[in-house]
């Protein structure tokens, strides 16, 4: 490997080769990203600043769409209930997965079994669960309310069908279908926990929450974050469910900004509000990721 | 890791995960049931957990309705290579957004972020347009295209990177191995906890995916299964015994991947190797 | 150094690999039938998307009777999921020549797709080939600015369909083709017994708002575009109204549930439902297949107070022409074909109703097998009112009227709030 030293002294400069090797890492993916994606979100941005339906020509129409979409009670409600919706999903499914993902990490027996039981959720497809979730969670005989009832509760809620109980009815069925997605992660964040350091804590006499909270839960931190920004970014999305589930009903008591943006879009065919409403989703779950970065460089323990 | 120390808290567990597995997979029996029921008893008050009469005809029925072998192979297909260029080409960005330092690295990586949290909806017609004018509407080429260079991918695998220590890489590169050396000896091994969770993620979103085939796929002989299943779904009425039939059947293949994958995640694989 | 250059290799190669198979695949299946034309004409191949092919035989019964008469034209038959057609359809028109005819689903959408230009003006064509467009139901309703830009293909009304079986043990009489919303109500309540699960509702409204404000503008006289909507108060007292009383199933039971009407129907725990003529061909399949043994019959829909019978509330099928088509000729052809007296007749045998109607059309159809007896008069109409009247804000104010009916009927607003509610919102629609 001499000719490696050779090269280095054949003019290029360090950063520069640097910058080549990580170059060459990215592109493959990048050109693809690029095209395909990159693009089209650009082309996008530029369509909430603008009047189009889509196949005519676009007419520029500066912050008019955001003024629009600001003065629809529709929209101001949809962030309030995407927001109500996205922090309990959040911190649900977080704790959900996490506590599946300690508990299935240990040597029991039929692991596998129960990996892939609790998985099913998140692989099924989402016409089948919105049906069956619907008939679960039905007010009069659904099994939900039947067991609430069982346990003593004489006037169970109406879940989807009451705007007061759709969104909570929704978010035990999201945090139902995400936990199995995000134990997996938590799982494999658990492979790379050094098991030396967990003899070293047993040595020193820390057991059960005290090594949790030493060893665990600060080497899990990189996973940490990944799950909560998948998390913040996949429910501040969300849109099959709540569309095939409610499609955004009773009313308008569970329109998430999503579901909104699809409407506009496809129901009035006016893509510049559509857009414009998209970029205010958008710049909420940016800066809820910048947010998340500064966090990470303070909490991560890498 | 629990011990054999304390026989009470092991029962707790098991009966812990027996409860939360029974809650989790009541919804999959109403499915299964469903399936076996004619639409009309699909719905009814109470519900019927053992339909009357099983209609095991459901499970042929759907194979002579729609051309479920096509769109299988279709789905099988599609899944499988948009899955191995996903991992192949996201989890090389990652090493080079996780331990490569270049000019713009954080930038782009921000671009790549950014562009996880705007919904598909939103840049779907611009992005039609393009394929249109690239003449791939309606071909695998072009859907595969769109669906294997998305960020999460290279966010998931930068994120393994990340917490595998610079030192180790230090190391590896004063024994005269290159970068790309060290992505393929040391980085991948020892990440193949989330390589298996990617590999699993892309199947599944792909498997699932039903509005991406919907705008793109035109021709009958193109169509995967997702779009399959809402054939039943029709303007008027829904046939859902055979939805649930389809949807079980569409069940099994992702479930064996996981069977398969799941076996990764077997505690203390990784750490043996760092040590290594 | 050479591991390195072996990997990079590896890797180029793989990836142009999958590329390149791929393009090879795709390539060949994706014209498979063009310019195979066997020495004849120039074969043309037109792209006709529709949807739930599988319970519309007449499409291609319509095609293969198209496609023998015109040997040199191909029709390529899109199927698309119902929920998703109109999404798809205009994607398609967006993105230029991708369909040649245009099947529109939601007849409101019209007007948005024609103030875009996608849709070719048919005047010269229908005078070129002298149609006969009284014929045709609805016909007015597509000319736009003075161009027909649509053809009418098939309609669909609300008729009242009926167990006979609950009227004979209740021992009521049959509905008659000239009753009222109120003497309905009435007879809803006199076949209601039974309790729980074995419970025998008189009448069935579905989750739809169209099963409650139809009626409302069934007179002609007011649209769901509003904006002032308290006609609308009667229907939706009516409504509530039977809902307490139990005559008919909860709204909130129907949707949780997800309970198509078809389903208790089928399963004779409901006497009476108001539906769509589309439910005929549905219930003589079903009760071919076995899957249901009621004893149906069919009657005119019930009118309002001051209304002659035989006014009902419908919707009609268009096609059109992309004006981006390169083969505009060829789709005349088939549009021709589909919706005049061929594609008629087609469409009468597997119990649909067309839009290009003569005298005969209504016996036909009564005449088909599994019809139950005086279809002919129950389906004799004086005048279909357009359930969703043909503008370009009629498909955003029927999503917001769906939204603020299900306020209505799980109780959660005092109907007046909701009607008010509706009003604001249908004039912020319009005023843009």
């Amino acid at each position: 490997m001499k000719d490696k030293t050779n090269k280095k002294k054949k003019g290029m400069t360090l950063a520069m080769r640097q910058n080549l090797v990580g170059y060459s890492f990215i592109l493959p993916n990048f050109i693809g990203f690029f095209i395909f994606i990159f693009i089209p979100v650009i082309f996008s941005l530029v369509l909430s600043f603008s009047h189009w339906d889509g196949f005519t020509e676009m007419e520029f129409a500066g912050f008019e769409n955001f003024v629009d979409i600001f003065k629809d009670s529709v929209f101001v409600d949809s962030i309030w209930q995407t927001a109500y919706f996205s922090i309990f999903t959040v911190l649900f499914s977080m704790l959900a997965s996490l506590g599946l993902a300690l508990l299935l990490n240990q040597k029991i027996k039929a692991r596998g079994f129960f990996r892939c039981a609790l998985f099913f959720p998140y692989v099924a497809s989402v016409v089948a669960i919105s049906v069956v979730w619907n008939a679960m969670l039905q007010p009069d005989y659904g099994p939900v309310n039947e067991f609430l009832k069982f346990v003593g509760i004489s006037n169970p809620p109406g879940w989807l069908a009451s705007t007061d109980w759709v969104i909570p009815g929704l978010i035990i069925v999201n945090v139902w279908r995400n936990m199995g997605y995000f134990m997996i992660i938590y799982l494999a964040g658990l492979q790379n926990i050094d098991q030396s350091l967990y003899e070293a804590a047993e040595i020193d006499g820390a057991k059960g929450w005290a090594r949790f909270r030493k060893i665990t839960w600060p080497l899990l931190s990189p996973s940490t974050f990944f799950v909560v920004m998948m998390l913040i970014i996949n429910s501040f999305k969300v849109f099959d469910l709540v569309y095939l589930m409610t499609n955004g009903g009773p009313g308008t008591s569970s329109t998430m900004i999503s579901q909104y943006i699809y409407n506009q879009a496809f129901i009035s065919w006016d893509y510049g509000k559509s857009s414009a409403a998209a970029m205010i989703l958008f710049i909420i779950v940016a800066l809820l990721t910048v947010f998340q970065f500064k966090a990470e460089k303070k909490v991560v323990n890498y | 890791m629990v011990k054999k120390k304390n026989p009470v808290g092991r029962v707790l567990i098991y009966v812990l995960l027996i409860g939360l597995t029974v809650i989790t997979l009541t919804p999959l029996i109403w499915m299964l049931s469903s399936s076996l029921k004619i639409d009309s008893e699909v719905f009814t008050v109470p519900i019927k957990w053992i339909p009357d009469d099983p209609q095991w005809s459901n499970y042929t029925k759907v194979w002579e309705k729609i051309p479920l072998l096509t769109f299988t192979w279709n789905s099988v297909k599609l899944t499988v290579i948009i899955t191995i260029i996903q991992v192949i080409t996201s989890s090389f960005a990652a090493y080079g957004f996780a331990k490569c330092k270049f000019k713009g690295r954080n930038l782009l990586f921000l671009l790549y972020v950014a562009t996880m949290s705007i919904p598909w909806q939103v840049y779907m017609l611009p992005q039609y347009s393009l394929m249109n004018t690239f003449g791939l509407v309606d071909t695998h080429l072009g859907y595969i295209l769109m669906q294997s260079f998305n960020a999460f991918g290279v966010f998931l695998m930068r994120q393994a990177f990340i917490s595998i220590p610079d030192e180790l890489l230090e190391a590896a590169r004063i024994d005269g191995l290159s970068e790309y050396g060290i992505y393929a000896k040391i980085m991948l091994p020892l990440s193949k906890a989330s390589i298996t969770t990617l590999v699993i993620f892309t199947f599944v979103t792909i498997w699932n995916d039903y509005m991406g085939p919907m705008i793109y796929f035109n021709t009958e002989t193109n169509k995967t299964i997702q779009l399959g299943i809402r054939m039943f779904i029709g303007q008027y009425s829904t046939e859902y015994g055979l939805v649930m039939a389809v949807s079980v059947l569409a069940l099994l293949p992702v479930l064996i991947i996981f069977l398969i994958g799941q076996k990764q995640f077997v505690q203390g694989v990784a750490s043996s190797g760092i040590k290594g | 150094m050479r591991k390195k250059f072996a990997r990079t290799v590896a890797f180029g190669l793989l990836t142009t690999m999958a590329a390149t198979t791929l393009l090879s695949g795709c390539g060949s299946s994706n014209d498979g039938g063009e310019g195979s034309g066997s020495g004849s004409d120039e074969q043309v191949t037109l792209t006709l998307p529709v949807w739930d092919s599988e319970t519309t035989p007449y499409i291609a019964d319509i095609i293969e009777g198209f496609e023998a008469e015109n040997p040199n034209i191909k029709i390529n038959m899109v199927d698309v999921a119902a929920s998703e057609y109109m999404n798809k359809l205009s994607v398609m028109l967006n993105g230029g020549a991708d369909c040649d005819i245009v099947y529109i689903k939601d007849a409101d959408s019209t007007p948005s797709f024609a103030e875009k230009g996608q849709l070719e003006d048919l005047t010269p064509y229908i005078e070129e080939d002298g149609i006969d467009t009284s014929k045709y139901v609805s016909y007015d309703d597509f000319n736009l600015d003075g161009k027909q830009v649509a053809l009418p293909f098939k309609t669909d009304y609300y008729v009242l369909y009926y167990n006979k079986d609950i009227f004979d043990a209740a021992g009521v009489a049959y509905p008659t083709n000239d009753m009222t919303w109120t003497q309905w109500e009435e007879m809803c309540a006199q076949l209601t017994s039974g309790e729980g699960s074995s419970k025998i509702y008189g009448g069935y409204l579905h989750t739809w708002q169209a099963c409650v404000e139809n009626w409302a503008i069934q007179d002609g006289e007011n649209t769901i575009l509003g904006p002032d909507y308290s006609f609308m108060k009667p229907y939706y007292e009516m409504a509530l109204r039977m809902q307490d009383a139990g005559t008919i199933m909860d709204y909130s039971t129907l949707k949780t549930g997800n309970i198509a009407y078809a389903s208790p129907f089928q399963q004779g725990t409901v006497a009476t439902l108001p539906m769509g003529t589309w439910f005929s061909s549905t219930m003589i399949a079903k009760k071919a297949a076995g899957e249901t043994d009621v004893n149906w019959g069919i009657a005119t829909l019930p009118h309002p107070d001051g209304v002659e019978a035989g006014y009902t509330v419908g919707s009609t099928t268009p096609m059109a022409i992309n004006a981006n088509s390169e083969h505009k000729e060829e789709a005349w052809e088939f549009i021709k074909y589909a919706c005049g007296e061929e594609g008629a007749a087609a469409q009468i045998a597997t119990g649909q109703m067309p839009a290009y109607q003569d005298d005969t059309t209504l016996e036909s159809i009564a005449a088909l097998e599994g019809m139950p007896e005086g279809a002919a008069e129950a389906l004799a109409t004086k005048n279909i009112v357009l359930d969703r009247p043909i503008d370009s804000s009629s498909a955003e104010i029927n999503q917001m009227l769906s939204e603020e009916h299900s306020l209505i009927m799980i109780k959660e607003k005092s109907i007046d709030d909701v009607l008010q509610e509706m009003s604001d919102r249908s004039k912020e629609i319009q005023g843009e």
